[in-house]
């Protein structure tokens, strides 16, 4: 599958303005989406050629031998995405401190937060770097994505040659107009914790408001992305940019919707 | 039925000569800008031009000459006319028909229509005193009528006399009236535009540029009235672009390089 994406940077003061803006150009309202993000990197274990370790019992399907066929070519970062809740996140109470550290030294925190690292859903997400060269002005890289076994994915990620480098959370409100997703979202990150290495994902959520944005004046990320599902089809690809040209020029006085830096999306691993 | 005096068969054939000599400076005229590359001088496409427009007149003059006879004319086709021949035929269906052709009456009606609105009509460009009068009288005028109002707010003087309860703005939000108090005195108001003014100076906050007048006296020179944002404003948003830039933050949400890192 290939995407096709522009993207926008939207200052802080403009994002309410901008979510109703679209909520009018979509005729719907917003979907609020929580997203815990790990990145992982892939890492060349001597010896590493196909073999699948453990853990990926339940999902055999045809598009994960691919994707693992994928993963196992080139040394690539991936995400995986997990969904989660606000009711997801730890107390907002005074205990919210000391929550945090039972996140961190301990899986069995007192706090009363329904969040289970063992049930939390996950989706493997690949990226391929931007095509280069393109003429079109649009962003356009190979993606899949897969679904993963719930609970602890470190160590079958860990099995498939990954290692865990950082993980985030992201925040924001998707709209759908025509075959367009419009994501309009921010980095958060998690507080920092003394006792915190990159060893793996956090087994707890700190309280929400502990989350801090990566971008200190709270701005917010445009991303408008068409899917196609054949991205040898030059017709079908001309089809969706121009769909995306159609959404900049709608969007023109909002917001500049560009083709970001190939080179920010680089997924290669070097 | 009385058959043609010679003088009126020589008008006749006046106006049909005039007419081809119309038809071919046209075609010529046609020809000479589809076919010559480079396109034809202007001096000679200007020629060109007067030469139609003087075979126009003649016509005109012609026609509006003889006008009693033209008018009187009827046209029928004489027994002898072979009508058989199916460009004869043509030719007698041309020469009969009562109403003008689809194509000229278009061209008719946008004759009268444009003689109709022309100069010949009103005043128009014909009566440059008057003109040139409009022209004194009308920035004078419009200044006037700008300066008798306070640019800046959200209503009028006569809204606000009216009381700005009653103004139907047909906004959901409420429009603040932060005018109020402009109307004590001018000095202050004096002072509030200044402090807007230093205000532009500093952060690149909010203001808008509300009016602009001639600068009173002196001839050149325009003022702008600079309205401070509403201060009245239930938050202040402050404007604040981001620090971080895209590129940073895709790539943060790509391989997780902390944007400061680099």
């Amino acid at each position: 599958m290939h995407e096709l994406l522009l993207f926008a940077s939207v200052p802080a003061h403009q994002h309410h303005e901008l979510l109703q803006q679209l909520a009018g150009l979509t005729a719907m309202q917003p979907r609020h989406r929580l997203e815990r993000r790990l990145v992982f990197k892939a890492y060349r274990k001597p010896g590493l050629v196909t073999t699948r370790v453990g853990a990926s019992q339940d999902v055999q399907g045809a598009d994960m031998q691919r994707l693992n066929k994928m993963l196992n070519g080139g040394m690539y970062y991936t995400q995986v995405v997990g969904p989660v809740t606000k009711a997801d996140f730890g107390p907002t109470s005074s205990s919210a401190m000391s929550a945090s550290h039972d996140a961190d030294v301990s899986m069995s925190g007192t706090d009363q937060s329904s969040y289970c690292y063992d049930n939390q859903p996950w989706r493997l997400e690949f990226r391929d770097i931007p095509e280069a060269g393109t003429r079109s002005a649009v962003t356009t890289r190979l993606m899949a994505s897969a679904s993963l076994p719930k609970g602890d994915i470190a160590v079958p990620m860990n099995a498939w040659g990954y290692s865990f480098v950082t993980e985030y959370m992201v925040e924001g409100d998707v709209f759908v107009q025509n075959d367009i997703v419009i994501f309009l979202h921010r980095v958060l990150l998690y507080p920092q914790a003394e006792s915190q290495d990159s060893h793996g994902p956090r087994q707890q959520l700190p309280a929400y408001h502990e989350l801090t944005p990566l971008e200190r004046t709270g701005s917010y990320v445009l991303q408008a992305a068409i899917t196609v599902q054949d991205g040898s089809n030059q017709e079908m690809m001309k089809t969706a940019s121009q769909h995306l040209f159609g959404l900049r020029e709608q969007l023109k006085s909002a917001v500049r919707l560009e083709q970001a830096d190939r080179l920010s999306l680089d997924t290669r691993a070097k | 039925m009385s058959s043609l005096t010679p003088d009126q068969i020589k008008t006749l054939e006046q106006s049909r000569q005039r007419l081809v000599q119309l038809t071919h400076s046209l075609g010529s005229l046609i020809t000479s800008l589809n076919q010559s590359d480079p396109l034809p001088s202007w001096t000679s496409l200007q020629s060109q031009a007067t030469i139609i427009s003087n075979n126009l007149l003649t016509i005109s003059d012609h026609l509006s000459d003889n006008r009693a006879l033209l008018a009187t004319l009827v046209a029928y086709p004489a027994p002898s006319y072979p009508a058989r021949n199916p460009a004869n035929t043509v030719a007698l269906e041309q020469l009969l028909r009562t109403k003008l052709d689809p194509r000229v009456e278009d061209w008719v009606a946008r004759g009268r229509k444009a003689g109709d609105t022309g100069p010949g009509q009103g005043h128009g460009l014909d009566d440059l005193a008057a003109l040139a009068a409009l022209w004194d009288w009308a920035p004078v005028e419009a200044n006037l009528e700008a300066r008798r109002r306070n640019w800046g707010g959200n209503f009028t003087l006569e809204e606000r006399e009216r009381g700005v309860g009653n103004v139907v703005t047909g906004l959901r939000r409420v429009l603040e009236d932060d005018d109020d108090d402009s109307e004590s005195g001018s000095e202050e108001e004096e002072g509030e535009e200044e402090s807007g003014d230093e205000e532009g100076e500093g952060e690149p906050d909010e203001m808008e540029v509300v009016g602009v007048r001639r600068k009173s006296g002196v001839a050149q020179g325009l003022e702008f009235d600079i309205a401070p944002a509403a201060s009245g404003h239930a938050a202040p948003l402050t404007v604040v672009a981001p620090v971080v830039p895209l590129d940073e933050i895709l790539r943060f949400m790509t391989v997780g390089i902390m944007p400061s890192q680099r």
